[in-house]
């Protein structure tokens, strides 16, 4: 009996999430963030940041890269770097490379300095030392994959959870389920494994597409895995935030402030050299740090994460199971 | 089937919502629960549906504490129709009864399409989404759901809502129908007429406490000054007298040439509940 009240939830909850058009919410997506990765994002991380310009007439400097524009004069070069703002000049007409450029920021400004001399010494004496197995595109689609993934589940499934609630909500069909004879949590958990297996899904295809099948074999489980964690937590977020809050305008300004708390300090924090020292204390980074892990092929899960994201994933589902009790006895 | 004793509820320190209500509705009885908003009929039928815990006193219904009854059990024998017709507006009207009857054991339920087919449901409709359908059309769904799993007792709440007269009538033929069946309803209503044409026994709420409960018949019966009004012509000109009832008993007691309408003066229901409890229904 209970798998068949199961069934009958779970089938009415695909539908209502069909009628939302949430399905095609999530190819939509899924196809928007495929197609930036592959002919948005690597094409421009594949650019060259600077153009650097060169004005040697005697030849003195000897491993020239092939990104370097070489140039008849100094009034040519200052006329480059007119136009190119952000390009760098080196003028080694007396031997010694001297840089002019148009000053920026300090610290960008030596960055650029640094990096047009870099490009006068091609030898393998200045050649990095490659750590890790990846390629700089294969690098380039596992940061982005991971990140677009991550903003995916905390915020289109959160949202997507909560607009089929509030829909449920506005028709009353909540306060029905009071008094039939079904276990209560079956409605919780028939919404949250759905969009579990919508958000496993999405992961999956996103890794496909994106990182491509052959390493996927390798990282596909540990990525599920991380998902798994995270789209619990944030669906079961969702639907207690739909449960407690009015209506849904009060639940968008709730969604931004949830959704911008999830993500900016763990992108700061990951992607900028801003240095917070209490992200060690912050879940999110080690949900995303979780999952960024499991796109690079590390351990992504030790016994105290595991510990904490279950208790976390049981204390919500806990809450939410109380809020929807509380919803089912409100007056018409 | 139901009983209901010293029964105590509190929304909060200061909110007591239930001031020791005692009751009992006997089987294949239909009993009407009338009073104003917040008088507390709502949290009595939330209490009796098993919605609300945490009440004081006891409440017994098929003879087991309501405190003590297995839930899912519980549930397979009532139904419960609300004031507004709760349904899935994206859903058609079949596969919300599908949907919902899909909780209840297959041997217990009735035909979805015999149910629809008796509450005169638009066949047109019938795999339409519920967004498109009138007021009256979603009641009607909304009754074949409470309907559908063959309830011992029912509980219905202002089922004439929303209904024109003929949907009214019928809907009363349909509680009538269910209760020669054996089923015991419990009707909470603002709808003095219907409480007067469906009810055994009627029950008003005030305030939290029952301030009479008896038949619709007698509560008026005992709140009637047993009064006609005659109206006639006598000698060309219309007249009227108010008198006892009793005075009648040998025939007209006064000259007159024609006689044009005697009429009681029979409290209404609402009247009554004016009477006891200080204050109109609505």
């Amino acid at each position: 009996m209970i798998w068949k009240s199961l069934y009958s939830v779970f089938k009415k909850d695909c539908r209502m999430m069909a009628s939302g058009k949430f399905f095609f919410v999530a190819l939509g997506s899924l196809v928007f963030y495929t197609v930036f990765i592959n002919f948005g994002y690597l094409n421009f991380m594949h650019m060259e940041i600077y153009n650097v310009y060169l004005y040697d007439p005697a030849g003195t400097q000897a491993q020239v890269s092939n990104l370097i524009y070489a140039v008849d004069s100094l009034e040519e070069m200052d006329a480059m770097l007119v136009r190119d703002t952000n390009g760098v000049g080196i003028n080694a007409s007396d031997g010694k490379p001297d840089i002019v450029l148009y000053a920026g920021a300090e610290k960008v400004d030596r960055h650029r300095a640094d990096y047009a001399l870099s490009l006068l010494h091609t030898d393998d004496e200045h050649t990095p030392e490659i750590v890790g197995g990846d390629s700089p595109e294969g690098k380039n689609r596992k940061d982005i994959t991971c990140e677009l993934l991550f903003i995916e589940i905390v915020a289109v499934g959160f949202l997507g959870i909560a607009s089929v609630l509030f829909k449920e909500k506005r028709m009353g069909v909540i306060r029905v389920h009071a008094i039939m004879p079904l276990e209560k949590s079956l409605f919780v958990f028939s919404k949250i494994f759905l969009f579990l297996l919508t958000d496993l899904v999405f992961a999956a295809l996103m890794t496909l597409f994106n990182i491509g099948p052959a390493e996927m074999a390798s990282i596909l489980p540990a990525v599920l895995a991380q998902t798994a964690i995270l789209s619990l937590i944030m669906s079961l977020t969702g639907f207690v935030c739909a449960m407690l809050l009015k209506d849904f305008k009060q639940f968008s300004l709730a969604y931004l402030v949830i959704a911008l708390f999830a993500t900016a300090p763990v992108f700061l924090s990951a992607n900028t050299s801003i240095k917070m020292l209490w992200i060690d204390y912050y879940p999110f980074y080690h949900v995303y740090m979780g999952l960024k892990n499991a796109f690079f092929g590390m351990p992504a899960i030790n016994l105290a994460y595991s510990i904490c994201a279950a208790c976390a994933i049981l204390l919500l589902f806990g809450i939410a199971s109380a809020a929807f009790c509380r919803e089912m006895r409100k007056e018409g | 089937m139901i009983e209901v004793k010293d029964l105590l509820f509190s929304y909060g320190k200061d909110k007591q919502a239930l001031h020791g209500l005692n009751f009992t509705v006997e089987d294949g009885e239909i009993f009407g629960f009338l009073g104003p908003n917040g008088s507390g009929k709502s949290t009595t039928q939330k209490i009796l549906t098993g919605i609300l815990k945490g009440y004081g006193g006891m409440v017994s219904l098929f003879g087991e504490d309501l405190k003590r009854v297995h839930t899912r059990g519980f549930f397979q024998k009532i139904g419960v129709l609300f004031e507004f017709p709760y349904l899935y507006a994206n859903l058609s009207a079949l596969d919300n009864l599908k949907y919902f009857s899909s909780f209840y054991p297959r041997e217990q339920l009735r035909d979805a399409k015999e149910l629809l087919d008796e509450l005169e449901f638009k066949w047109d409709f019938l795999k339409k989404p519920v967004s498109s359908y009138s007021k009256g059309m979603r009641q009607r769904v909304s009754m074949a759901r409470a309907l559908i799993s063959n309830p011992k007792l029912l509980f219905l709440d202002e089922p004439t809502s929303g209904l024109d007269p003929t949907g009214a009538v019928l809907f009363r033929k349909i509680i009538e129908n269910e209760r020669q069946k054996g089923t015991t309803v419990f009707v909470t209503t603002h709808n003095m007429l219907d409480a007067d044409l469906l009810c055994d026994r009627v029950a008003f709420i005030s305030n939290g406490n029952i301030v009479a409960l008896d038949t619709p018949r007698n509560l008026k019966d005992q709140n009637s000054n047993h009064s006609v009004v005659v109206d006639y012509l006598y000698q060309g000109k219309q007249e009227q007298q108010t008198m006892e009832a009793s005075k009648l008993k040998t025939g007209i007691p006064f000259a007159y040439d024609k006689l044009i309408s005697i009429h009681s003066q029979e409290p209404t229901l609402e009247d009554i509940f004016i009477q006891y409890a200080g204050r109109r229904l609505f």
